[in-house]
């Protein structure tokens, strides 16, 4: 499981645990699983997917950054809004 | 007496209305509080993210590679001459000194700034502060009114990139927000923030070596310093508007207990008069009897 956190400027939109994220880095979709090394890199524009259980949240983010360490993932998003 | 009894009784009446006006605006200033300040609260974990990231990036060596973190030369050195404040303040009145608290920070401010050989240019936003600076003869530069108590990010976005993209290219000296700082409800000090050059936070860790970094610190950080930037103002503004509704519950209280004591002493001047007419129609009475009486 991987701890995911997604921030917008006004706001947390998402905390929670999920199998897999999948998020539009800026030079393309990048999927987060267990275990991934630690990371950092800039957001593109796109959707970003979120897999907890058999469910899925969708969120539309532009800008900002993406940060992996130790199986927790913080999205800091410069927009975002539920898709 | 009877002329004064009516008196006492209209100024009752009338203090009585101006304090139910002053209790439904605290009220009200109360419920705005409670929102204004979740969305202060709400906003803090972007700050603090952005803060740490760019504290674990930056390096000494990259600090003169960004425009937002150099430090222009002076204006006797050839620097720019162009400095700006913006300040913040509210649209509405009836909340105690709040904004004049804001204004004299802001004037002091810029006083700073002329004493160092800058041209001062104030952006406002609030009615308050930019009603104040028309009237002492200052031109602004920005006048955005359309702000409000429930400030976003786009908001803080279009008051802040012109300002960014000038400094970039060297135009700008320096950027300040006056803000308030919402420490609690009854205490919202102004507060001036240099927001250009960038002051980096510090107290980073250092980035792991195996961290992946893409595309690399640099331009990471080139891309988050902008960010930061808005953010500052964002702050700026969403405390301001939070302070402005704890000053005027706080404001509005004091005058509905004025009004109260206003009131029991108004009350008790006319109940004095009132038995003091009655004693006297009595003992008028008593001695009118007496002396058919007699």
């Amino acid at each position: 499981m991987i701890q995911v956190t997604l921030i917008g400027p006004e706001a947390s939109v998402f905390t929670g645990d999920a199998e897999a994220v999948t998020v539009p880095a800026y030079d393309g979709q990048v999927g987060i699983l267990p275990n991934h090394a630690p990371f950092m890199t800039l957001l593109g524009k796109g959707t970003l997917t979120v897999k907890q259980g058999g469910a899925e949240h969708r969120f539309n983010v532009q800008g900002g950054f993406l940060q992996v360490v130790s199986n927790r993932v913080r999205v800091v998003a410069e927009q975002v809004a539920p898709a | 007496m009877a002329n004064l009894s009516r008196q006492l009784r209209g100024r009752i009446r009338s203090v009585q209305n101006t304090r139910r006006i002053t209790r439904t605006q605290e009220l009200v200033a109360t419920s705005k509080l409670k929102r204004a300040q979740d969305r202060v609260v709400a906003a803090r974990p972007y700050a603090q993210a952005l803060r740490e990231t760019i504290a674990d990036l930056v390096t000494p060596e990259l600090m003169e590679r960004f425009p937002l973190l150099r430090r222009p030369a002076p204006p006797s050195k050839g620097g720019p001459s162009r400095a700006a404040i913006i300040l913040v303040t509210s649209n509405r009145g009836l909340c105690g000194a709040f904004n004049s608290n804001l204004i004299k920070e802001a004037r002091r401010r810029a006083d700073e700034l002329s004493a160092a050989g800058l041209t001062v240019e104030f952006h406002c936003v609030g009615r308050k502060g930019a009603g104040f600076l028309k009237y002492i003869g200052k031109k602004l530069a920005a006048d955005r009114q359309d702000i409000g108590d429930r400030p976003t990010a786009q908001h803080a976005a279009s008051l802040v990139d012109q300002l960014m993209a000038d400094f970039g290219a060297g135009h700008l000296a320096s950027l300040d927000i006056v803000h308030a700082k919402f420490n609690s409800p009854i205490s919202t000090p102004p507060t001036t923030t240099r927001v250009l050059p960038v002051e980096t936070p510090t107290g980073g860790n250092k980035v792991r070596p195996d961290y992946i970094l893409k595309p690399g610190p640099d331009a990471i950080l080139e891309n988050l310093l902008p960010l930061y930037v808005r953010n500052a103002i964002y702050r700026g503004l969403v405390e301001t508007a939070a302070g402005e509704h704890g000053a005027r519950r706080t404001a509005m209280k004091n005058a509905t207990d004025n009004a109260g004591e206003i009131l029991n002493a108004l009350r008790t001047a006319y109940n004095k008069g009132r038995q003091a007419q009655i004693t006297q129609e009595i003992s008028e009475i008593v001695g009118g009897a007496a002396a058919l009486e007699g």
